[in-house]
């Protein structure tokens, strides 16, 4: 009894870190996809307009004013700004080598969510003819706060853990946005029609997280095949306030 | 023979106490000057003077933290105004001694220098136990300052310039009395509401009272609060420039105030107001 | 050969129940050591300082400013030295939020057990025929209340400083203990401080803010201290009527004091401490001090102190006939002042927790003084200047901010009596004190203050009455023998 077992050891551990290495390693590109749609049920606020007068620099940018964008919906009562990411089940990859890119232009933040990776390089860009403080409020990252004049040169700089970071230039108090910094290189943002898609997954199971500035997050567990494609759709409960 | 032994028991005593005080080794240390600080030192003293606004664990909530304004730092985030070292870095150990020591003008946080440098450089060890940060990261490498350039009529109006066209009026005002245009909305990033330095109250800043402090103050940022750095934009000795400007703005006798006071009732004509550029349209 | 320690049955109950009851709450107190933190036995005139008013305005806990209230820390002596300012531009009132009223209380509702022997007593208590004064013990206990403090003090205006301090004993008998205004930090200088008022001399070892409390030990012997016979009224632990030019170091490290002050005790109304009329003279008392730095150690202090005085030997009087056949006589005005000196050394010094407090006084009186005569007559042969020596060692061990041991053991020995071959003992007037106790303070806020004290104290005084003790009134029963007196103490001292 006790040596049938003893003999199970070896394969067990064989069978142990294959799977451990096969979640790991990322499958040869057999091109699964998870996507979707986030939309909302019950009433959303109604976004407000923003008052630039303040800075009249950018608010002649703006032919009809600018709407605040904390809970932006789009056609069919989708959610806009939804970063939608594998939270687990992916080994994360490798830092990308190229830079991902936030601008202030018109006094708002461009995109207004920005997903990265930990690691990849951000680089911030002042497009206005005003100084504008980028003050990223960290708390598990450095919380760095640094002013832009106009013309100034970009900034170059990254965040080595993941976070959802709120954004402000205290110079302009309507400018908010968000560094959304994660581990893996599976992230997409929804569009105006609140649709997602993350591709080049390999076989397994992964679970897929929703995150809305407002409403938080929401998870599912998705198993996907070899070349599958699967639909995870979020649904936000939104409430008027 | 009683007194004897009464002797010989106090002396005992007296060292058997001295004994169990002696801290037993702390994962946490500080270096200020030649003084080698200690965690488990620290939390005694932290109790006695720290906890009341501090909080038991750092955090800021005291007791008395409610009624004062602005709130005590809150230790576990690892975020502080006056340093030495880059925006976004851990300060020096001696920069925390020098807020312990300086306290901090116009808030509730005394100056503690009736405290022994020893007791100072013991609750800076012991204020570092309070967040993560200080074990996985190493604090900034402090900012080079350049000596001080002198303090000519052609500095005061070229840090005029720069007060102008780094756009600082917009939170301090044009005449430096915290009344700029984004002062009203301004919060710190506990979202509680924060004004800017009104330079014409009072000689003492919060990080300190120096020239070599003010460069620092601009040149490293107030972290936690609105104040950004002006690191990436202002040359070294632009800045020199800068502080020379702000002096103007105090109602001491200084030497910069003498040399604008003279210049502005000469040149009165020739000043351009600081505020927005006419060329856009201003408010 | 008089005994050393009264190792009676009585006394030996005694030290065990307060020893039982020492022991009761130590065990409570280790039950509560993490309670929340934020978290006036009837002495004879000593009242003692600690004022949540301040805490309150500040936001700072009683131990930021207290090594165990009433006593101050160096932190506290900072605050204390600029005027009860901080220097942070938040000292005026204007600041404070609404919870600050500068004012406070303090009082200590109390079980205490007085015992004094050697007095004379009635063999029949009545006095009844046959009855002979023999030499007993008088012991009293029960529940008590201390006086009280009702004390104000803060800034009345940047740079200048107040305290008001009505004091009152159990039996709501108010005099003014303390009242002054200071002129604070003048021309900008933290060394020229100049106060106005009566309040306490600048001692290194404070006694209004020490930590005893019993009847006994609430007093230090050497700060009260004449040689019996005397006709001098001074005690360096009184408070007294004067003007004070002070100053400190920014950090207090070094401390200065001179004072010119009436030469009536401290005691209004141009009356001495006897009651009769004061004279015009005045006192000059000195004080400095100086803090060391030992690293961990903590601070170290050390002081020396002088007090230059007079006092009158006759007065001025009239004598008018009274309406009944007799004579009265007023006595006005003190006159024929002689000198008398008291100088000192003392020390605060740190070992981490433990604090020892050092003194070493020295007091000497005009011959005039110790012989109760006119200035204008001869001395009496045999007279000679009173003078003594005496001191003590105070030792607290603070276990943390809400937990203090403390003891004390003080001597006085006089080194020359005001006659010689007066057909005392050689060791009349001496004294030997010792106190021990321990404070818990269960709470240790900003808002107010509660500490559960307890106190043994014991006291033996060789042929005279303890300047402590029970105040009863009874003479001694034989110069020749000490009279122990004890006090047993446990008490509530709170403070709001």
């Amino acid at each position: 009894m006790n040596r049938k077992l003893l003999c199970l050891l070896p394969a067990a551990a064989v069978i142990f870190y294959t799977v451990k290495a096969g979640a790991g390693t990322p499958t040869p590109p057999a091109g699964s996809t998870i996507s979707g749609k986030v939309t909302y049920t019950g009433t959303p606020p109604k976004m407000k307009p923003i008052d630039m007068s303040k800075e009249p620099t950018c608010a002649k940018q703006h032919a009809t004013p600018v709407m605040t964008e904390n809970v932006t919906t789009g056609p069919d009562s989708s959610l806009q700004y939804v970063v939608v990411y594998i939270s687990e089940g992916d080994s994360g990859g490798a830092v990308p080598s190229e830079s991902v890119r936030y601008d202030q232009r018109g006094c708002q933040y461009l995109p207004h969510v920005l997903p990265m990776q930990a690691g990849q390089v951000l680089q911030i860009f002042n497009d206005d003819q005003t100084s504008h403080n980028i003050h990223p409020l960290a708390k598990v990252n450095p919380e760095w706060n640094k002013s832009q004049p106009a013309g100034s040169l970009p900034i170059d700089t990254k965040y080595d853990k993941p976070e959802f970071i709120p954004v402000k230039c205290n110079i302009h108090p309507w400018m908010h946005g968000y560094f959304v910094v994660l581990n893996t290189s599976h992230y997409a943002v929804t569009g105006q029609d609140g649709s997602f898609s993350l591709k080049g997954l390999g076989a397994g199971k992964y679970t897929v997280t929703a995150w809305q500035e407002q409403y938080g997050t929401q998870t599912q567990d998705v198993t996907i095949g070899a070349g599958e494609t699967k639909t995870a759709n979020f649904t936000f409960k939104a409430l008027p306030y | 023979m009683k007194t004897k032994i009464a002797i010989i028991t106090m002396t005992v005593g007296v060292a058997l106490l001295y004994a169990a005080q002696l801290p037993s080794g702390s994962a946490q240390e500080s270096h200020v000057g030649t003084l080698t600080g200690n965690a488990a030192s620290g939390k005694q003293f932290y109790k006695r003077y720290c906890i009341g606004c501090h909080g038991p664990s750092g955090d800021g909530q005291g007791e008395n933290a409610p009624w004062i304004d602005p709130k005590p730092r809150d230790f576990t985030a690892a975020t502080f105004k006056c340093r030495s070292t880059p925006t976004g870095t851990l300060p020096t150990d001696e920069d925390l001694d020098n807020a312990v020591t300086r306290g901090f003008v116009t808030t509730n946080m005394p100056s503690w220098n009736p405290l022994t440098p020893q007791q100072r450089a013991d609750l800076v060890a012991y204020i570092k136990t309070f967040s993560p940060r200080w074990k996985t990261d190493k604090p900034g490498i402090p900012i080079h300052i350049p000596p001080e350039t002198p303090v000519t009529i052609q500095s005061v109006l070229h840090g005029r310039e720069l007060f102008q066209k780094m756009e600082c009026w917009k939170c301090h005002g044009p005449a430096g009395h915290g009344d700029g245009p984004s002062a009203a909305t301004l919060t710190d990033s506990k979202d509680q509401p924060i004004r800017p330095y009104n330079f014409s109250t009072g000689s003492r800043f919060k990080c300190g009272e120096t020239n070599r402090d003010l460069y620092r103050i601009f040149m490293t940022g107030l972290d936690g609060t609105p104040m950004p750095s002006f690191a990436d934009v202002i040359q070294p000795n632009d800045a020199w420039d800068l502080v020379h400007f702000l002096r103007t703005m105090q109602t001491m006798q200084t030497p910069d105030i003498a040399l604008w006071k003279k210049y502005s009732s000469e040149h009165a004509s020739e000043i351009k107001p600081i505020g927005p550029d006419a060329g856009s349209g201003g408010n | 050969m008089p005994r050393r320690f009264p190792i009676g049955a009585t006394a030996l109950r005694w030290s065990l129940i307060s020893a039982f009851c020492v022991a009761c709450l130590l065990f409570l107190a280790a039950f509560n050591r993490n309670a929340p933190t934020a978290q006036a036995a009837p002495l004879p005139g000593v009242h003692v300082k600690a004022i949540p008013a301040f805490a309150r305005k500040y936001g700072l806990p009683c131990s930021a400013c207290h090594t165990a209230w009433p006593e101050l820390n160096n932190f506290g002596q900072v605050f204390r030295d600029n005027g009860y300012q901080l220097g942070n531009e938040r000292d005026s009132p204007i600041w404070q939020n609404p919870s600050y009223f500068p004012i406070t209380f303090r009082i200590t509702p109390q079980w205490h057990r007085e015992s004094t022997d050697n007095l004379a007593i009635d063999s029949i208590p009545g006095g009844g025929p046959g009855s002979t004064l023999v030499a007993g013990k008088v012991q009293q206990n029960g529940f008590d209340l201390s006086g009280m403090d009702l004390w104000s003090a803060g800034t009345l205006y940047k740079n200048i400083s107040f305290v008001l301090l009505p004091s009152s004993d159990q039996n709501a008998s108010w005099h003014f203990e303390s009242a002054w205004v200071r002129f604070d930090n003048i021309k900008g200088s933290s060394w020229f401080n100049l106060k106005f008022g009566k309040f306490e001399l600048d001692n290194l070892i404070s006694e209004k803010r020490f930590l005893f409390l019993s009847g006994n030990g609430g007093i230090y012997q050497s700060y009260h201290y004449d040689v019996p016979g005397t006709t001098n009224d001074f005690g360096y632990g009184d408070n007294q009527l004067g003007v004070e030019l002070a100053g400190h170091s920014k950090n207090s490290y070094t401390r200065y004091s001179v004072s010119v002050l009436s030469s009536n005790d401290g005691n209004p109304g141009f009356v001495s401490g006897f009651g009769t009329p004061a004279n015009r003279g005045y006192d000059v008392n000195l004080a400095f001090s100086q803090a060391f730095n030992a690293g961990s150690l903590g601070l170290q202090r050390i002081g020396a102190f002088a007090y230059i005085g007079e006092r009158p030997t006759y007065f001025e009087t009239s004598t008018t006939p009274d309406g009944s056949g007799g004579t009265t006589t007023l006595q006005l005005v003190g006159l024929g002042n002689k000198p008398f000196y008291r100088a000192g050394v003392a020390g605060d010094l740190f070992l981490k927790k433990l604090e020892l407090l050092p003194l070493f006084m020295y007091g000497h009186d005009n011959p005039y003084l110790g012989a109760g005569i006119s200035s204008t007559s001869a001395l009496p042969p045999g007279a000679k200047p009173p003078a003594w020596a005496g001191g003590f060692l105070e030792g607290h061990y603070y276990v943390n901010t809400q937990n203090v041991f403390f003891a004390r053991v003080e001597r006085i020995d006089v080194s020359q009596q005001p006659f010689v071959n007066a057909g005392f003992p050689t060791d009349y007037g001496n004294v030997r004190a010792y106190s021990f106790g321990y404070r818990w303070y269960p709470i240790m806020f900003s808002r107010a203050g509660l500490a559960l004290h307890s106190e043994y104290s014991i006291v033996k005084s060789n042929g005279f009455l303890p300047l402590s003790g029970d105040g009863s009134g009874v003479q001694v029963f034989s110069t020749a023998n000490p009279v122990w007196s004890s006090s047993v103490m446990l008490g509530f001292d709170f403070d709001f």
